[in-house]
């Protein structure tokens, strides 16, 4: 039963499905399974870091000077989209070679930003949650259904594609009204 | 149309940014269900978008990849600050209609990722024609989706009562984005299919009169 209330609330949560943040990135990495996990992974270390770096800006920025909070939130992710390449790097070049192209799709999309802006809001609704491990496990919760919505997409990707949907909705459109119909049911959950 | 012109007009029709390309469609799906809503995100993607690319385009080509993208991502964030103080200025109601979606138009494909491969390639001027269009690409979308969203799912237009007998509530939620934009996407692709087809059989046809 804790399972089941878990796995409703991730998916209540979950910010492709109920806020539609990050659809374009992964329709882009749609294309083959490995590519799908790949970036839904990187994407959790993303949100997951960048998540514990905005707490650090959220405690500091004072809230008259609120409208530097994406300037800093965008250096934040660009000094780890820094790390993370230097360290693919490092593990091995043809690891890097094959790495490095989810690292760069992955470093500034909604999903990314929209998490820390999403985090930081719920932040400041209810400063109870004002804490850094409340912001690392938010972080890495965005990241979690970003991939279960990924699974979700994958596993109808290929019917969406089939040459059995006519031409016009084959692809995108299909998969936009597929993920309208599982967001209906989400939407439900709530 | 020849393919220089095609490149430079094609971000209306051809190559519709979120029709074709499914850019910046997070802000449609859940800003777009009013017409106010939809002004309002013009207004913030076309100030944002424009000058980002403007001043992102003295940006040295020679710098590698990542940092490029990063100071297209800053400089995008830089524009934010100014836009959003005119905002709040002139338009008060525009950042609490829109919430965390006008922040996130600061980092947007078109700028971050699309300057790089299909922009800075042109020269200054054709740059500038394209980016008008992609943005007034954008621009009709997002009116046409708030006017019809707003219509079918509350009855009004711009909140005025319009007489309608059928209204559809799901259209202003999310799913309801979903789906009306992947409809719209279908719409999209026959037409252009049609658009396609039918200068492809007059481009072919023999006019000779032999």
């Amino acid at each position: 039963m804790f399972l089941i209330d878990e796995l409703i609330a991730l998916l209540a949560a979950n910010l492709i499905l109920s806020q539609a943040l990050g659809t374009s990135t992964m329709f882009i990495a749609a294309d083959s399974k490995k590519n799908m996990l790949a970036t839904s992974c990187v994407i959790t270390v993303f949100t997951t870091l960048s998540s514990a770096a905005a707490y650090f800006i959220d405690s500091i920025l004072p809230s008259s000077v609120s409208e530097l909070r994406l300037l800093l939130y965008t250096a934040v992710i660009g000094v780890l989209y820094i790390i993370m390449l230097t360290a693919s790097y490092f593990v091995g070049k043809n690891w890097f070679a094959d790495f490095r192209k989810y690292i760069h799709v992955s470093a500034f999309n909604c999903a990314v930003m929209g998490t820390l802006f999403t985090i930081s809001g719920r932040a400041a609704e209810n400063s109870s949650a004002f804490d850094l491990g409340w912001y690392i496990s938010s972080g890495f919760e965005a990241g979690i259904g970003f991939i279960v919505a990924a699974l979700i997409l994958a596993a109808a990707y290929r019917k969406l594609n089939s040459a059995k949907v006519p031409a016009s909705f084959r692809g995108f459109p299909a998969m936009l009204v597929y993920l309208g119909i599982i967001s209906m049911a989400v939407y439900s959950l709530k | 149309m020849n393919n220089n012109k095609k490149q430079l007009l094609g971000g209306i029709l051809g190559d519709n940014i979120v029709l074709s390309g499914l850019m910046v469609i997070s802000p449609v799906i859940i800003c777009g269900d009013t017409l106010k809503n939809a002004e309002a995100l013009v207004y913030a993607f076309t100030a944002i978008t424009f000058l980002s690319v403007i001043i992102s385009s003295f940006v040295p080509r020679k710098l590698p990849y990542t940092v490029k993208v990063i100071l297209y991502a800053l400089i995008s964030a830089l524009v934010f600050i100014p836009v959003e103080l005119a905002t709040q200025e002139f338009f008060p109601g525009v950042i609490q209609r829109i919430g965390i979606y006008f922040p996130l138009l600061a980092v947007n494909s078109l700028i971050v990722f699309q300057t790089e491969a299909k922009f800075f390639r042109m020269k200054r001027l054709d740059m500038i024609i394209s980016l008008v269009f992609c943005i007034i690409g954008f621009d009709a979308v997002m009116l046409i989706t708030g006017v019809l969203r707003e219509l079918f799912a509350y009855g009004t237009i711009n909140n005025r009562i319009v007489d309608i007998n059928t209204l559809i509530s799901g259209l202003s939620q999310p799913f309801g984005g979903f789906v009306f934009l992947g409809l719209m996407c279908g719409a999209y692709r026959f037409i252009r299919g049609l658009v396609s087809k039918n200068n492809e059989v007059r481009s072919n046809a023999d006019v000779s009169d032999r």
